[in-house]
């Protein structure tokens, strides 16, 4: 009778000693040199912010179920809770276990001077994610009153998500300007599972878990960021054994990466998306239709000439999605349409037809009214995945009687060619944001309107519009979310040519694996190392 | 020979002004948005975007920008990364140490194998060794570099796990490691890049070395010398391979920049920390500043490089000399 109850007593003892210990490294590549991780000042790079990401601690993020809507939806990190006032004022309560890495706690001056950052024109903050947010306050050192523009579901997600405070103490008094290129910048302090320990300028960035972290004892005891600029030399680091996770592998080396028995893939819902954008004015008129794609049935016969199913998997592998709507696997939450992939040209042949378009002197090429049916493609020439999108979409639009002009162009040209709408069709790829609302950056007639924006298509549907702001007003968001994405399926600004799932490969090693949708790293302090499996980098 | 050493290095630095001053000019006129290096294919409202360029100095006249640029580099100052909000000179000298790894250490083997292999060539034109150096060095240099290089990482590193995928130094090393646990790893991580760049380039010293040494071999000296019954070794490496060197050291003076340049795709395979793949980079990000800085070091290097070669083939050749 005595015995029971000790051995379990001892196990947990062992088992919390264990936990208590951070043990085990985790090296991972990243693209672009971290050079200032820290959020808002640094230069906006995958690098910095997969560091940043592990530095500095939101008020909350988003659940397991992804979800951005309802006051609920979120869990607490450096916000313990939040008390509604009412439809256009959010309190939010900091933890007051929280502390920066220097000691110094987290304040409420640190949220409201995150938010001046934000609105610092200098630093080149886009602001679009930020619309709802009317001000931010300090009611003491430990509440902050965020004060909305009007009612909406996402106020939390908006304030909670997007508001990353940063340590006025330390860097309240610089100007804007020099924070970028600040010794903060280069060696921040931050609030999270790990403290930033050095980099090694061209090679990499160490991270030390931080045993006292408020929210639990970070499972690894070391992160450490290679920089491996090509997808082939990271793929050959994982491989090697050189680095212990990859995300987004490529389809090229799925097989290679499957025959690895020290390897597994983890499925996450993906956050990135590859769409074929029409352009609805004139390549670089904004004051004018575009003389062919403004028309929606050639908008829609160009969609189902393609067989967007088998473009997809030869782009980006089994697993991807082909929406209707410009919408990542990211949304899933949400749920929506897929399309049902197949071509169907002679649909396709037949709104051509209905919209004048037929092959007047026999080339093979539909005209109206003397001028071919002929658009350019652009894309950037970096990009062998868009190159291959691009050929498939020649073929395609060449069997229903249209001339595809294939124009790869320097990275830095296509960007600014997007900027300016010069441009018929553009092969584009993004990482959506969380909140399916983010669809108005690109979409809205708001938009549209704004020289600078992400709507380089100008594309611009009141409806949508509508749609989209009682998405977040009515009482069944994720309704008004698929009648938005329906509305977008039958305006059809885009065909989407894959929604690929984030596939991550990871070392067998690891336990406890945890990938968030859209910031999959923001779980890695709860990783930890199977202690029968160490390697020596581990001990 | 002062006055011609002199002479020299003046042309040399006013062709250094000169290369600065079209560099800038012409990186300044390349296509695309020069704040694609901060904002990305990011959205930008017009307020934020006029305040990011004025904080760069971006829309300044050329001729301002020209001036600004030389006056301050004669202080050491090359400006600063838009991408990397750092000074270009500190990112240059960041990469200088593997540059200068990867790139020496290739032209002093190319440089001492090489012209050893191709002056034992040229002294054994029929053996079957030499056609075998001629046949493997044309081979491996037909091959493009990153090809060569993707092969050894599959061979040494991931076949048989002997030597690192990639960098120039392990990033788990202790930093507190020694220094010969330090040149020990430094030299673990160099053997794949090197090896690559070797096999890509050496067939050029080889053949170089090979034909203008088959060339002096039957030169009035040699045959006077093999006439006085020198020692056919004699013969050899003071008759011969001495006065071949005149091509093969214009040669290396013009190999000089491959350390910082030509090394981009081989850098790319093993994620080596040079200065090639941060030209690369530069490049396609429009980071103007770190263009023209890396693109600075490139014209220094060349002309640093053709003087050296200048003067020695002065120094090698007693023609030269006393003219």
């Amino acid at each position: 009778m005595i015995r029971r109850p000790i051995l379990p007593a001892l196990l947990l003892l062992t088992g919390s000693l264990v936990a208590q210990t951070p043990r085990g490294t985790l090296v991972m590549a990243v693209r672009q040199e971290p050079v200032a991780p820290v959020p808002y000042i640094g230069p906006s790079t995958a690098g910095n912010a997969d560091v940043a990401d592990q530095l500095f601690l939101r008020l909350a993020t988003l659940g397991s179920g992804a979800r951005t809507t309802g006051d609920d939806a979120l869990v607490p990190e450096l916000a313990q809770r939040w008390i509604r006032r009412d439809a256009r004022t959010v309190d939010f309560l900091l933890d007051p276990r929280a502390r920066w890495h220097d000691g110094v706690p987290v304040s409420a001056a640190d949220v409201t001077f995150a938010w001046d950052l934000i609105r610092t024109p200098v630093l080149g903050v886009d602001q679009a994610p930020y619309e709802l947010i009317d001000s931010v306050l300090a009611l003491d050192a430990r509440t902050v009153r965020v004060r909305f523009r009007r009612p909406s579901a996402e106020q939390v997600y908006t304030a909670g998500f997007l508001l990353q405070p940063l340590p006025r103490h330390l860097i309240g008094t610089l100007p804007a300007d020099s924070l970028g290129s600040s010794a903060f910048a280069r060696g921040p302090v931050g609030n999270g599972p790990f403290r930033f320990v050095r980099r090694v300028p061209g090679s990499s960035v160490e991270l030390r878990a931080v045993p006292d972290f408020f929210l639990g004892t970070p499972g690894l005891r070391r992160l450490v960021f290679r920089l491996i600029g090509s997808t082939d030399a990271q793929v050959n680091a994982l491989l090697a054994g050189e680095t212990d996770v990859m995300a987004e592998v490529p389809v090229t080396a799925l097989d290679r990466v499957a025959a690895r028995r020290d390897l597994r893939m983890v499925l996450t819902p993906g956050s990135f998306i590859t769409y074929v954008l029409f352009n609805a004015k004139a390549p670089g008129n904004p004051d004018t239709e575009h003389p062919i794609l403004a028309e929606q049935r050639v908008r829609r016969a160009l969609a189902l000439a393609l067989d967007r199913s088998a473009i997809a998997e030869r782009a980006f592998g089994p697993g991807t999605q082909t929406p209707t709507a410009v919408r990542s696997q990211a949304w899933y939450w949400v749920g929506g349409g897929q399309a049902s992939g197949a071509a169907d040209t002679a649909a396709a042949r037949r709104l051509l037809a209905e919209a004048g378009w037929v092959d007047r002197d026999g080339d093979g090429i539909r005209d109206r009214d003397g001028t071919p049916l002929e658009l350019g493609i652009i894309y950037p020439v970096q990009s062998s995945v868009f190159a291959g999108i691009a050929v498939q979409l020649e073929q395609a639009w060449r069997r229903v009687g249209v001339r595809a002009r294939l124009e790869a162009i320097d990275g830095a040209v296509w960007i600014q060619r997007r900027r300016v709408g010069q441009f018929d069709v553009d092969i584009a790829g993004a990482y959506q944001d969380p909140s399916p609302s983010s669809l108005a950056q690109s979409w809205s007639c708001t938009s549209a309107a704004q020289p600078g924006s992400s709507n380089v298509g100008h594309w611009c549907d009141p409806e949508f519009d509508r749609l989209r702001t009682t998405a977040t007003t009515g009482p069944d968001p994720v309704a008004g979310f698929r009648a938005m994405f329906a509305r977008m399926a039958n305006w059809q600004p885009a065909v989407v040519a894959g929604a690929p799932p984030g596939r991550v490969a990871v070392h067998t090693r690891y336990e406890n694996v945890v990938l968030r949708p859209s910031k999959p790293w923001t779980a890695l302090w709860q990783w930890r190392v199977r202690p029968s499996a160490m390697l020596p980098r581990d001990r | 020979m002062i006055g011609w050493v002199l002479r020299r290095t003046a042309a040399a630095v006013a062709l250094v002004v000169l290369g600065t001053i079209v560099l800038v000019v012409l990186v300044h006129l390349l296509p695309g948005d020069p704040l694609t290096a901060i904002i990305g294919d990011r959205a930008i409202d017009p307020a934020a975007r006029d305040a990011l360029a004025a904080r760069w100095g971006i829309g300044r006249p050329l001729p301002t920008v020209v001036a600004d640029f030389l006056r301050n580099a004669l202080h050491g100052d090359l400006g600063t990364s838009l991408a990397e909000q750092r000074p270009v000179a500190t990112i240059l000298r960041e990469r200088l140490g593997p540059t200068i790894l990867l790139g020496g250490t290739t032209l002093l083997v190319n440089f001492t194998v090489g012209l050893f292999l191709g002056t034992w060539s040229a002294l054994h034109p029929e053996s079957r060794r030499a056609r075998a150096i001629g046949a493997i060095s044309l081979a491996t240099y037909t091959i493009p570099a990153f090809v060569i290089g993707l092969g050894l990482v599959w061979l040494g590193a991931i076949a048989l796990p002997w030597f690192p995928a990639g960098g120039a130094s392990d990033p788990l090393l202790d930093p507190e490691a020694g220094l010969v646990a330090v040149l020990l790893d430094r030299a673990h991580h160099l053997a794949l890049p090197l090896l690559t760049m070797v096999l890509a380039t050496i067939a050029v010293p080889i053949r170089q070395q090979r034909s203008a040494a088959l060339e002096t071999a039957h030169a009035a000296w040699v045959v006077a010398a093999r006439a006085r019954g020198v020692a056919p070794r004699r013969v050899a490496w003071q008759h011969v391979w001495r006065p071949a060197l005149s091509p093969v050291i214009t040669l290396l003076g013009l190999w000089l920049p491959m350390l910082v340049s030509g090394a981009v795709f081989v850098e790319a395979v093993f994620a080596w920390p040079g200065i090639g793949s941060l030209l690369a980079t530069a490049t396609a990000q429009r980071d103007i500043p770190l263009v023209i800085g890396t693109g600075v070091v490139v014209i220094l290097l060349v002309q640093v490089g053709s003087l050296l070669a200048d003067i020695l083939q002065r120094l090698l050749d007693p023609v030269q000399r006393t003219a």
